[in-house]
């Protein structure tokens, strides 16, 4: 930046606007590019230099080919990895997209105190992901609060199940009533929910008391779903189902905010114009709102892939709480592993190895999704 | 459901508009609360951290929502005891002069003649962190207990409903004023934090109440056939002149005074508080001018290879860190090639400079930057550039005085990134444990203390850890939407 | 541009200032030493250096500084290859070869007398026929019971003389008496527990886990779950053997002397004893394992004499005889066995006796397995246990994932 100044006074002839203009643009990005150099490009070259030798902090590298690349892929440990973070990445940009979309669409919503619900809904994504896991942690311990919510459920399932019966009874009682007398009551009509919800309660209520629908006694059954190598359904690890939770449950206000946003650029003109054509909500959402948030989606869903298969935070967290490495390990987690190894020596060859493939993916996937997923729906 | 409107719509066009009117109140009802039930959602997680970190163990079963430190008769009683403890009714403690007086009351079966409960104020290390090391005062040494005095026996039922006593006995701990100090005789007599108490009580007296709600129950006898309810022989108290705050927020105050640094005999928490605010008041320091700066270059200025540089940017972002962090570990250690040896640093590693550099400017910051700029109208660069200005004097002059808005959003997203940093602070800090930020000592919290089921201490770390960012949230709540629109809206 | 300048200039001061800040000097003849920090080592180590090293070395003009090491075993290894790791520092068992392999740590032979040490210690350190560490403290596995439970049960306590069968009755009887929500002992699949059984039959690392004697103890011990006088720590919501008992609901549980802390800061008026592991019907030995910490220099010390010196000091008679009568760690040193500390009457110095006679009686093997291997076993453990697969399958399958190591 001081070479700009003092160069000020060269001869025009090299010193036109143009290369000035690009001096000062080369000024003012330098500290920039000074980091990205440094701490990405120069670090990026030499951890594909590594993945090529058996470095090990200690020893000087020597040149093993494709050594690492053949270890980690017949390493089952990789393999664990690289299935847990396809998994991870697939269940969880699944769920936070439709989640963000769905909150957004209620958001948006000309009432009353709806800054006071978007404050709230938007808690979870300021927490640090320490704090928030540690938290979770916390609420999935086998005597942790959700074991002692699910037994209750459990145990009140027979009057939960008394409650929704009797409800859709009576739901479809005064719908069919209001039909026959000519009004367009729908299925789930507002009004009359109401009364089905609150005479339903009263039902149920006074058949408890009544002892004729009794709440069960089954003993707390403490829920292991930390220190565990079990699976959910045999394909999800129980620990990785806790941070699929606790990561959807973070990142969806996030996202949310971009739906928002693209929400309120969508003209209000075609929804009236729509509304007219006798168009119901669902159908507005399904042909106005959905097309019209398409690029918001693109995005969204980027940067969901690009998060969800860096995930390392909870992982390392978990390991601190006595989950099985298996039932956690991710890529990211695998290369950090690999390089702090605490059974030995670093493996850097197998480790830097495993840093390839995992931006190899980030960018495939990437790309992937550009070229097939988003674009695709909807049109 | 869209079937029956379908078919049904056409023919009801002019329903009657209460019926219409009612529809519309009942669907914004149902709208209010699935907002409240989804609330719920969201907050609960930390709203009920937030209210066990209080708990004495938030890992009870079954959970309680209500529990002693949230009974006012408890507070009341902390802030007496406190005040008698010779400290104050907020912090409590003991000092020389205190003459604490405390009611214990058991329920006796008849046939049992009622007995006084041994007594007993234990030399006990205040939890297992390097704190009570630190402690060398323990107020067993100076405590003096008066013998106890029983002053009620009343008629009353068993637990199983059976005819027993009450009976109640008042228990009072003195602490001489004219107390030597043991450890050094020429220093006045000490004044501690903490008096423990354990009460034994004897064989089938079933403890009722205190004063104050005691810390945890212990020993606690199985039913039998002849007596078909647990009783605790033991009610131990872990201070007994605690005084309001150092009740109720125990587990606060634990955090603080438990964790120490060995080296300086600090509270390591504290330690990590301050190191998190370096950190974030550097990284917020160097990204508002060098985000600003590489965000106008490429938002504004041209510049050979300009595309080029921009898909390489955006490639950096998409990057995991973990791919490229061997090699910024080994550049760290070495500080930036001996770079940091100018100012007197061996190695980076082990240092919030290191863990600031690693990340001066990230791309995400300029990429906030660049969208901002380009919303500026053009107009402005050219009106300076006929005035004669340079584009560094345009830039300082004309555009950051209108990056408010901007900026403002890039110090509340820089701040909260900073805060929460947990991947490069593991990378970076290892030790010794003073150099931490907060996120990894709350993750050493939880390697420490997760183990043995201290989950209070953890609760309360964290909970106070996730405050500076959610006070931050709730005033500049603007700027943290902005910030997300702003860096949303590249599409 | 002048701003800029001003901007920049200010920059480079926040960034010296804060470094500089953050960075102390060294002079003179200054040992560090580096130890894991946990909950008693930081006071521990703390305390015998300002008792015994620092006056000691004054007169040598010799300066000892300590750092706790948080994330010890990530950080040693990053240190010593960065040439910046402490001068004396801990060698855990589970990572000595490892960290020996490395060529950053200096052979004690001819440095540093390891004859007065338990010998068993002395060989977990012991590599190519060097010794790489003296031993600082050890563990073994003791018996813990509640005596409030076998009283309540009107059951004799767990004696040194028990065998499998006699105190699985016991717990059987404990359990019986006092009722549902009320357990035997604590067995977690946890190699590190479960290993001591399998010792006892006279099986070793070496073996295979599909041995007759390993099946045997493996059949025991998952066995007492599946009748429900045993109980995994977590189905109770306890982490460790430590929370079974602390709970007061679990009559027994196998842990270390490190139980003793945590006992004292969470159930301080818990009513226990301590005896020795059960032994094996069939053989009549007992099992156990034997966890320990050694000191080790680094080779690039500047000055092995004072590092030298320094672990000598830390190992002394003296400065074991104090960490002893404190009641914080156990010695390494023979000499001290016939110390008066363990025969001090109360649960604490009764169990550090416990753990203490522990390392020599039976079959004791240092627990330095690879983490594959013993992961192997505590899978077998825990599907066996949970009644997900059988024991013949569970162990084929724990040999077959062993035999991929190497």
């Amino acid at each position: 930046m001081a070479q700009a100044s003092s160069q000020n006074k060269q001869p025009k002839t090299f010193w036109n606007e143009k290369n000035r203009e690009a001096l000062a643009a080369y000024g003012f990005l330098a500290p920039f590019v000074f980091t990205i150099v440094i701490f990405f490009g120069y670090a990026f070259v030499r951890t594909i230099y590594y993945s090529f030798t058996d470095y090990d902090l200690f020893k000087t590298p020597n040149f093993v080919g494709l050594d690492n690349y053949k270890n980690i892929l017949t390493e089952q440990l990789f393999n664990i990895a690289l299935a847990n973070t396809l998994l991870f990445s697939l269940i969880v940009t699944t769920l936070q997209t439709i989640g963000a979309l769905v909150l957004a669409v209620v958001l948006n919503q000309k009432l009353r105190g709806m800054l006071f619900f978007r404050t709230a809904y938007y808690m979870p994504s300021i927490t640090s992901s320490v704090v928030i896991t540690l938290i979770f942690i916390w609420l999935f311990r086998p005597t942790g609060i959700f074991s002692f919510v699910l037994n209750w459920f459990g145990n009140h399932s027979s009057l939960i199940l008394t409650f929704l019966v009797v409800g859709a009874l009576l739901q479809a009682a005064q719908v069919m009533y209001d039909r026959s007398k000519g009004y367009p009551a729908t299925a789930f009509d507002p009004a009359f929910l109401f009364t089905s919800v609150l005479v339903g309660l009263v039902i149920t209520f006074i058949l408890n008391a009544l002892n004729i629908v009794r709440v069960g006694d089954l003993p707390a059954q403490p829920l292991n779903w930390i220190a565990t190598r079990e699976k959910f359904l045999g394909i999800i690890p129980y620990p990785l189902l806790v941070i699929i939770i606790q990561n959807t449950f973070t990142t969806i206000p996030t996202l949310m905010l971009f739906f928002l946003a693209g929400l309120q650029g969508v003209s209000k003109s075609l929804y009236e114009a729509s509304s007219i054509d006798g168009a119901t909500p669902q159908e507005q959402l399904r042909y106005i709102t959905i097309p019209a948030l398409r690029p918001v989606t693109f995005y969204v869903v980027t940067v969901g892939v690009i998060g969800t298969l860096q995930m390392f935070d909870q992982v390392s967290i978990f390991e601190g709480a006595n989950a099985p490495l298996e039932s956690t390990i991710t890529l990211a987690f695998y290369v950090f592993k690999k390089a702090f190894d605490p059974s030995g020596l670093p493996k850097i060859g197998l480790a830097t190895a495993g840093a390839i493939f995992l931006a190899v993916i980030t960018t495939v996937m990437v790309m992937i999704q550009r070229r097939f997923v988003v674009s695709d729906t909807g049109s | 459901m869209q079937a029956s409107t379908a078919v049904n719509l056409k023919p009801n066009l002019k329903a009657d508009p209460n019926w219409l009117a009612r529809r519309r109140w009942a669907r914004a009802g149902w709208v209010y609360f699935m907002l409240i039930l989804f609330s719920f959602v969201f907050i609960g997680p930390l709203l009920m951290g937030t209210i066990s970190s209080l708990k004495t163990n938030p890992d009870e079963y079954p959970p309680r929502i209500f529990f002693e430190q949230l009974r006012p008769a408890n507070w009341v009683s902390a802030f007496q005891l406190g005040t008698a403890g010779g400290g104050d009714g907020f912090l409590g403690g003991f000092r020389p002069g205190a003459k604490i007086n405390f009611d214990v009351s058991y329920l006796v079966p008849q046939g049992i003649t009622p007995t006084a409960p041994e007594v007993s104020v234990p030399k006990r290390r205040a939890g297992a962190g390097a704190g009570a090391f630190a402690a060398t005062d323990y107020a067993a040494d100076y405590a003096v207990l008066e013998p106890l005095k029983q002053t009620a026996l009343v008629p009353a039922n068993m637990p199983d409903g059976k005819p027993g006593q009450k009976v109640t006995y008042q228990i009072t701990v003195n602490y001489p004023q004219n107390a030597k100090n043991l450890n050094d005789p020429t220093k006045p007599a000490p004044i501690m934090d903490r008096v423990p108490l354990d009460i034994n009580s004897p064989n089938e007296h079933v403890y009722t109440s205190a004063t104050l709600d005691p810390t945890r129950l212990e020993r606690i006898f199985a039913p039998i056939a002849s007596r078909p309810y647990p009783y605790p022989r033991v009610q131990s108290y872990d201070n007994l002149a605690p005084g309001v705050i150092g009740y109720v927020f125990r587990n606060y105050t634990r955090v603080f005074k438990e964790t120490r640094s060995i080296t300086t005999g600090q509270s390591l928490f504290f330690n990590w508080v301050i190191n998190s605010f370096l950190f974030v008041i550097l990284r917020i320091a160097s990204t508002i001018v060098l985000a600003s700066m590489a965000g106008y270059a490429m938002a504004r200025l041209n510049f050979p290879f300009k595309n080029a540089f921009f898909v390489f940017v955006i490639f950096t972002m998409t990057v995991p860190g973990q791919v490229t962090f061997i090699s910024n570990y080994l550049v760290l250690k070495d500080g930036i090639w001996g770079l940091s040896k100018l100012w007197g640093q061996q190695s980076l590693l082990n240092s919030i400079v290191g863990l600031w550099l690693i990340g001066l400017v990230g791309a995400g910051a300029v990429f906030l930057m660049k969208q901002f700029f380009e919303t500026l109208p053009r107009e402005l660069e050219e009106s300076a550039k006929i005035d004669g200005a340079s584009t560094t004097q345009t830039f300082w002059r004309v555009i950051m005085p209108l990056a408010g808005p901007a900026l403002g959003a890039l110090v509340i997203t820089t701040a909260q990134g900073a805060w929460n940093e947990y991947f490069w602070a593991l990378v970076v800090l290892a030790n010794p444990q003073d150099i931490y930020t907060l996120p990894i000592g709350l993750n050493s919290f939880n390697r420490f203390y997760g183990s043995t089921g201290d989950y209070g201490l953890i609760l309360a770390g964290a909970v106070f850890s996730a405050l500076p960012v959610i006070i931050l949230f709730i005033v500049f709540q603007r700027y943290f939407v902005e910030g997300v629109a702003f860096s949303g809206s590249k599409e | 541009m002048k701003q800029k300048y001003a901007l920049l200039a200010a920059f480079g001061l926040l960034v010296a200032g804060a470094g500089s800040s953050l960075v102390s000097g060294q002079t003179g003849t200054t040992i560090v030493i580096g130890g894991r920090d946990g909950v008693t080592d930081t006071g521990l180590v703390n305390d015998l250096i300002n008792k015994f090293l620092k006056p000691a070395l004054a007169k040598d003009g010799i300066d000892v500084k300590y750092t706790p090491i948080g994330d010890y075993d990530k950080a040693i290894v990053n240190q010593l290859s960065a040439g910046t790791a402490p001068d004396v520092f801990y060698l855990p068992d589970n990572t000595a070869k490892g960290l020996v392999s490395s060529g950053k740590i200096l052979p004690l032979n001819g440095l540093v007398s390891g004859t007065d040490f338990i010998s068993s210690l002395n060989q977990t350190y012991t590599f190519g026929g060097k010794l790489y560490g003296i031993v600082k403290d050890f563990n073994t596995l003791a018996t813990y019971y509640n005596k409030d439970l076998f009283d309540q049960a009107k059951v004799a306590y767990p004696n040194d003389k028990d065998d499998w069968n006699t105190f699985s009755d016991k717990l059987a009887k404990v359990q019986k008496a006092l009722g549902t929500g009320y357990y035997g002992t604590c067995f977690p699949a946890d190699y590190a527990r479960f290993a001591a059984f399998a010792y006892g039959t006279g099986w070793k690392p070496t073996k295979k886990v599909t041995d007759p004697s390993f099946v045997r103890a493996f059949q025991f011990y998952t066995d007492l779950v599946k009748s429900k006088v045993a109980v995994q720590p977590s189905t109770i919501s306890a982490g460790w053997g430590g929370d079974c008992i602390k709970s007061g609901k679990v009559a027994t549980a196998f842990e270390g002397a490190w139980a003793l802390g945590f006992l004292r800061d969470n159930a301080p008026n818990l009513q226990y004893g301590t005896s020795l592991i059960p032994l094996d019907p069939t053989t009549k030995r007992r099992g156990n394992l034997l966890f320990s910490v050694a000191w080790a220099i680094n080779k690039g010390t500047k000055n092995t004499d004072a590092a030298v010196k320094v672990l000598n000091l830390l190992t002394s008679k003296a400065a074991q005889e104090y960490v002893l009568e404190n009641g914080l760690a156990l010695p390494s040193r023979k000499s001290l066995q016939a110390n008066a500390y363990f025969k001090k009457s109360g649960a604490e110095p009764q169990a550090n006796n416990t753990v203490f006679r522990g390392a020599s009686s039976g079959n004791v093997v240092a627990f330095n397995q690879p983490p594959v291997f013993t992961d192997a076993v505590n899978e077998a453990l825990k599907s066996v246990m949970d009644g997900t697969s059988t024991v013949d399958e569970a162990l084929k399958r724990a040999q077959g994932k062993i035999d991929q190591i190497k």
